[in-house]
């Protein structure tokens, strides 16, 4: 299953098969769950929203006219499901979205907890814009290359790049701003 | 599972660790590696990959039934169109042969000027000729003898 190309995958779970709808689960969930974590910023709603784009991805795969490009759709899917998402935690809660920024906290020597620092990296990440963070997310936590990012959101390789140099700037300067950070980055 | 002071010394770009295409990983891809939910719950990506499978039995049993079904329905579907047609095909082929038979069978053959002057012609026709009933006209007098008058 791991050397059968996307299109190949996709064939085979439309008529059911689990094994190659299980081996696209594993070759993108971590894509899906990237584009998910950067338009919701939470973790917990990244992984419902993820759950939730492959379940719908495949109760619509006859919607896939060009299985070759199942990626590009699967994260088309993911994004909307993400919006979708937030948008429905927005009216249950009779909250906005996770604001942008806010003002530094205590640097990396106190934030020992993982998800005190996972708290500073999105107000760090949520200072960029969506596509920003989606080919930061992409790039860093999947660990996609620029052409790949480019194919697979169906954007021009120079975008990609321009938006990730610009969004790595960006971190890098609010990330700055912890004590320690700029020994290594 | 890595440890705080692990996280700590990404943070300080220490650590030697490296990116999943095998690059050395820079200060701030180590740090967003902190966003990963497996470095803190190994295991976190098989689990969610089996939950979504999981989770998706229903429909993959659907579609599974689905193909079969569709397949048989191919089949029967070629089958419940094909015969009637076929039968139908064959019942009218053997009403039109059956017919052409009978009409063949019922002709009598035509009497032909030149089967006249060549042929022997039996008593028939002459002797209708030489009746009074005879028409005057040499057109139908041929016609007659041929066996087209009307």
């Amino acid at each position: 299953m791991k050397e059968l190309p996307d299109a190949e995958l996709v064939i085979r779970a439309r008529s059911g098969d689990g094994a190659a709808f299980g081996e696209l689960v594993g070759r993108y969930r971590r894509a899906v769950y990237s584009v998910a974590l950067a338009v919701t910023g939470r973790h917990q709603d990244a992984e419902d929203a993820t759950q939730e784009s492959f379940m719908v991805a495949l109760q619509r795969l006859e919607e896939c006219r060009s299985p070759a490009r199942f990626a590009g759709w699967l994260l088309a899917i993911a994004r909307n499901r993400s919006r979708n998402l937030i948008r429905r935690e927005s009216l249950r809660r009779g909250d906005e979205i996770p604001a942008s920024a806010s003002s530094p906290g205590p640097g990396p020597e106190r934030a020992a907890d993982i998800s005190v620092l996972r708290g500073r990296l999105t107000e760090a990440l949520n200072t960029l814009s969506e596509v920003q963070r989606e080919i930061t997310l992409l790039h860093d936590l999947e660990g996609w290359k620029h052409a790949e990012i480019a194919e697979k959101l169906g954007m021009p390789a120079g975008t990609v790049r321009s938006h990730l140099h610009f969004a790595r700037k960006a971190l890098r300067v609010r990330l700055a701003e912890w004590k320690d950070y700029g020994k290594g980055g | 599972m890595k440890t705080e002071e692990q996280d700590r010394a990404a943070l300080r770009g220490a650590s030697p660790d490296r990116n999943r295409n095998g690059e050395p990983a820079d200060g701030l891809r180590r740090l967003l590696a902190v966003m990963d939910p497996e470095h803190d719950r190994p295991g976190y990506w098989d689990d969610l990959r089996a939950g979504v499978v999981e989770r998706a039995s229903f429909e993959l049993a659907r579609r599974r039934r689905m193909a079969r079904e569709s397949v048989a329905a191919v089949l029967s579907g070629w089958s419940r169109s094909l015969i009637p047609v076929a039968a139908a095909a064959a019942a009218v082929a053997a009403f039109l042969v059956a017919g052409e038979v009978r009409r063949a069978a019922n002709a009598a053959p035509p009497l032909l000027l030149e089967d006249v002057l060549a042929g022997e012609v039996g008593d028939g026709p002459f002797q209708a000729a030489l009746s009074g009933r005879a028409p005057a006209n040499p057109v139908a007098f041929m016609a007659r003898v041929e066996g087209n008058a009307p």
